[in-house]
């Protein structure tokens, strides 16, 4: 739960922060022709903030499932299925 | 199969589709600003052949292999290829369009700074397409009168 | 089991038959073949982009060539063969049928790939996988463009033919009781990959007809000095190869349909939702290939249609690794080397998908088309999930084929140095290419960060390298000598399954 809030307030820093970027940056260029490298990079980086948040949460998941559920862990018990011996 | 609760996989596909809208969305409006090409950008010929680039200004000048701009103004690229397919490259100002024969392509740019950067080929194009590389030259604008 | 190398089977028998077990073998060997060939090309590859300069190449052209066969041979002689080696396998066995629909054809569809393996081979093309006029038209040497081109189109026949057999075997010779929707999904994943096959290849078939007759000169189809248009090559080749990125990458997953329940301990958590995301992916695939050709100036509305394409199919393969994370939640996991194998490549299909959307963010292409970016992300897909999923299905039926166990020890190792060696050489391209490295260069200018960062990647090459030895001694003395597997259980899982309860082999 409390990831899901996380990344809902990371995304929603991300989607603020790029709007006032535009507000301000539009008087900051001599003669305001657009820079396209701020343009590409900046959203080049919220890009990839948001695909590590995710990246953590998805790899840390799966870490975190291996660590839980490996059979050698002394918390381990058998799955239902193991009782009929199908599944 | 087993009958079980489904709506994290629901939940989980809808974070899914918010976060392919709001790329699709930065994406689009990003892509709209950067080719928004200003109606003053001068206008520069870009030639690729096998294997190097050729330029020509609006007022003529000729230059091979490295391109000289004035800092501060835009200038418009017309892109296209004497032979086989290549690709227009100034990693350093993100410029980057395919040069195509019997086509023109067409991207603009505004460099801010003096200073050099590296012209390359972005598209296999043979035997020297490694080495298929210029200069660009960013000047210090005239002083006007 | 089909190769028990004490008592062995004469070879000919081998080659001549048309049991789907023994085809599957000989697929099988051909793929590992050209694993070993393909890779030995990128370690020399590595080798000489270690530093600027020549190291072992001598010249740019061989350079050229090689990368041009690498891709061509890991692609179409290692990955898609592999892939029919299971399906041919296995499809009958899941479906209860004696064999594949039609057992000729099926002996055909294979006996294609020396010839055209050989074709390619012998010519060495220089124009890169995609072959992509005009220069493979007006200035790629002949005769190896001429062939690499019958050595595709060959190998494109043999992929159709192979589409049909999965189709009719699965739609129509499955077991009067089973229910489409019974069909496990190890099958749904060649039944999907088929009907892609059938549909995208023969647009590449046209594609090369004319790209032949347009170096005959007797047409100008893509040649600009005959009124051609060079971009229609790329709409063509795209519509094919995109959807067959995706018919690369469903078979392994299926492959990983296999393993991860069987090691969870667990059935999958929702067989329905993983047919349906399959459906799903080869539909939507279709919709994307455009994304390849962003900077070949297509208007703004052009790239914003296949963008959203592009993004329309990640809610699909988030569906899969869903299905994966919640089949190993309370499960009482083995991490036996193909289990090992499958959750390293969910990992990494990860990542290789989300570089995949930055890049299919249109503004974005301008910093990675055709740089390294685009070398780290395809092969995050290609070495880190679909070659991952394929190993670790190797190990997990080479004791129901060979009757005999691998070591274990040196199949983790192996995965453990893959891992490694992969993230190493991947990852670190990515941020290559956007330090502004290009892609298919011979040599590039002693820019220090490009020259740390392929120093990086070289050694991981190195370590993959070392790793895949390791795999080849364990595969041919484990398959002689190795000691007897229970194929009950080979695994000591404590269950009982479907299958693959032995094959019925006409010859045994």
């Amino acid at each position: 739960m409390k990831s899901i809030l996380g990344l809902f307030l990371v995304l929603a820093i991300l989607v603020i922060i790029p709007a006032a970027d535009y507000v301000f940056a539009a008087g900051d260029e001599p003669e305001g022709y657009l820079d396209r490298r701020v343009i590409i990079w900046n959203l080049f980086y919220r890009m990839m903030t948001v695909a590590f948040t995710v990246g953590a949460v998805v790899a840390g998941t799966i870490i975190w499932l291996c660590w839980r559920f490996r059979e050698s862990n002394p918390k381990a018990t058998p799955t239902p299925y193991e009782k009929e011996g199908v599944w | 199969m087993g009958h079980h609760s489904n709506w994290p996989e629901w939940v989980y596909i809808g974070v899914v589709v918010a976060l392919m809208v709001w790329v699709g969305a930065e994406a689009w409006n990003a892509e709209r600003l950067v080719e928004h090409i200003p109606a003053d950008a001068e206008v520069i010929k870009v030639t690729g052949q096998q294997w190097f680039w050729s330029f020509e200004h609006e007022d003529g000048t000729k230059e091979i292999g490295e391109l000289h701009v004035k800092v501060g103004k835009a200038y418009k690229f017309e892109i296209t290829s004497k032979d086989v397919n290549h690709s227009f490259n100034i990693h350093d100002y993100v410029v980057l369009l395919d040069a195509i024969p019997g086509r023109v392509n067409t991207v603009w740019f505004a460099p801010m700074e003096v200073g050099e950067h590296d012209i390359q080929c972005r598209e296999y194009c043979g035997l020297i397409h490694y080495n298929m590389r210029g200069k660009l030259i960013v000047e210090e604008a005239e002083p006007s009168s | 089991m089909v190769l028990e190398l004490q008592k062995p089977r004469p070879i000919w028998q081998i080659m001549f038959s048309t049991h789907h077990t023994d085809i599957g073998l000989l697929y099988l060997i051909t793929s590992l073949t050209f694993l070993f060939l393909g890779g030995a090309l990128a370690l020399a590859i590595r080798a000489e982009l270690f530093l600027p300069g020549s190291q072992i190449i001598a010249d740019s052209m061989t350079f050229n060539r090689m990368f041009t066969v690498h891709g061509t041979t890991l692609i179409f002689l290692f990955l898609l063969p592999f892939a029919s080696a299971v399906g041919n396998y296995l499809v009958p066995i899941m479906v209860r049928y004696k064999d594949m629909a039609y057992p000729k054809l099926n002996a055909i569809a294979f006996w294609m790939i020396p010839p055209a393996a050989t074709l390619i081979w012998l010519g060495f093309a220089d124009f890169t996988w995609y072959a992509n006029p005009p220069y493979s038209i007006i200035s790629a040497p002949g005769p190896a463009a001429d062939m690499w081109i019958f050595g595709l189109k060959i190998l494109g026949i043999s992929s159709v033919l192979g589409a049909i057999n999965f189709i009719v075997t699965i739609l129509k010779c499955k077991h009067p009781d089973m229910s489409i929707g019974q069909v496990p999904l190890l099958a749904w994943s060649f039944l999907t990959s088929s009907l892609i096959v059938l549909v995208a290849i023969p647009t590449f078939a046209a594609a090369l007809l004319m790209l032949l007759t347009d170096r005959l000169g007797v047409s100008g189809f893509f040649n600009p000095a005959m009124g051609g248009d060079p971009i229609a090559y790329a709409h063509l080749f795209w519509f094919t190869f995109h959807p067959e990125v995706y018919v690369l990458v469903i078979p392994a997953i299926g492959m990983m349909y296999e393993i991860i329940p069987r090691f969870s301990r667990k059935p999958i958590f929702s067989h329905s939702s993983g047919i349906f995301a399959f459906v799903l992916l080869s539909m939507v695939s279709f919709s994307s290939w455009a994304h390849h050709m962003y900077a070949t100036g297509m208007s703004f509305t052009e790239k914003t249609v296949f963008m959203i394409g592009t993004l329309a199919a990640v809610p699909a393969s988030a569906m899969h690794v869903f299905n994966f994370i919640a089949t190993m939640w309370n499960g009482r996991i083995k991490f036996a080397t193909p289990m090992m194998w499958a959750v390293g490549g969910i990992a990494l299909f990860f990542s290789a998908g989300a570089g995949g959307v930055v890049n299919a963010a249109m503004p974005l292409d301008f910093q990675t088309h055709d740089s390294y970016w685009v070398v780290g992300h395809f092969h995050l897909f290609v070495m880190g999930t679909i070659a991952f999923g394929s190993i670790g299905f190797l190990y997990y039926i080479f004791p129901y084929v060979t009757g005999r166990m691998y070591n274990e020890k040196m199949g983790q190792i192996h995965f453990i140095l893959s891992f490694i060696g992969t993230v190493l050489v991947f990852f670190t391209q990515h941020v290559l290419g956007l330090y502004g490295m290009p892609r298919r260069v011979y040599d590039y200018p002693p820019i220090p960060e490009w020259i740390t960062m392929n120093q990086i990647a070289s050694v991981g090459a190195m370590i993959i390298g070392v790793s895949m030895v390791i795999f080849l001694i364990n595969m041919i003395y484990s398959s002689g000598k190795g000691k007897i597997a229970d194929t009950d259980d080979p695994f000591s899982l404590g269950g009982k399954y479907y299958f693959p309860y032995e094959a019925k082999n006409p010859h045994h």
